[in-house]
């Protein structure tokens, strides 16, 4: 899996700090989520999605 | 919020508990309760004295408490199990603790275990390569395994010295030779690869499919 997440986060000028407070996580999820390093649920793709104002498909792919 | 309610409910009860074993003049379990409390909740009590909060539950951390907390019953549970054995057949070294000083030990080295598992979880597995964590846990089942067959082995060597049939010499090589070395091969391998991922700064590069393929 990769991310756009730190992509994104970027735009957003957010740190992965603000993006755990933001979403309410750890920012250790937040560092392996960009690191396609962990599998999120619907519910925690949905926030990130929405706290960074995408789509959840534009912010996780999956290379089949 | 469950998960709040939880840790709560299990900080009271180990109060109460360690209240109610000082009144019994129990030091050595009291003190091994606190002790596995302060490794359980370690993160929490250090957040809570830091930023005056509970951390965040997130789900990953909940994952990773959920399989450490497995790890850790069952380590407890198979402990158990072996230590009765042991009192039940006289094994020496065993026998000449106290029932509860075995339990205090018990308590702390199921902290321990479950401190190592969590760790392992949030911060050494995720940097591992797929062969590496498999490699590890193949060390750590040869160290539960030698461990395991140690135990049996000696309670076989007992048994069978006990019925007077003649002197045994391969269970008791086996206790005493072979499981050891297994066990030490199989924490030194563990080890290896635990602090590995937990030395390792960057993640290892990991296949990432082109532009041009997402793209298409």
């Amino acid at each position: 899996m990769k991310t756009r997440i730190r992509e994104y986060r970027a735009k957003y000028n957010l740190t992965q700090e603000k993006l755990a407070e933001l979403v309410g996580v750890r920012r250790e999820t937040i560092l392996f989520l960009e690191q396609g390093k962990y599998n999120p649920s619907l519910r925690l793709a949905h926030n990130v999605a929405k706290a960074l104002h995408a789509a959840i498909d534009e912010l996780f792919i999956f290379d089949d | 919020m469950k998960m709040r309610k939880a840790l709560l409910a299990a900080v009271i009860i180990a109060v109460i508990l360690m209240v109610a074993l000082i009144s019994t003049r129990e030091y050595y379990v009291a003190i091994a309760l606190g002790v596995e409390v302060l490794l359980v909740f370690r993160r929490e009590i250090w957040h809570l004295a830091r930023y005056r909060r509970l951390p965040p539950f997130d789900e990953r951390f909940q994952e990773n408490v959920k399989k450490a907390a497995r790890n850790s019953f069952v380590y407890m549970s198979v402990a158990i199990v072996f230590l009765t054995l042991a009192y039940a057949i006289n094994v020496d070294y065993v026998v000449d603790y106290e029932p509860l000083q075995v339990l205090s030990w018990l308590l702390i080295s199921s902290g321990l275990v479950y401190l190592l598992g969590y760790i392992f979880y949030d911060r050494a597995e995720p940097k591992l390569r797929p062969p590496e964590v498999g490699r590890f846990w193949t060390f750590l089942r040869i160290l539960g395994i030698a461990f395991g067959s140690g135990i049996t082995s000696i309670f076989l060597h007992n048994v069978i010295g006990r019925l007077g049939v003649a002197e045994e010499p391969v269970f008791f090589l086996i206790g005493v030779l072979l499981a050891p070395a297994a066990m030490g091969v199989g924490l030194v391998g563990s080890l290896v690869f635990f602090i590995k991922g937990l030395s390792r700064k960057q993640l290892p590069e990991i296949d990432q499919p082109d532009d041009e393929r997402i793209q298409a």
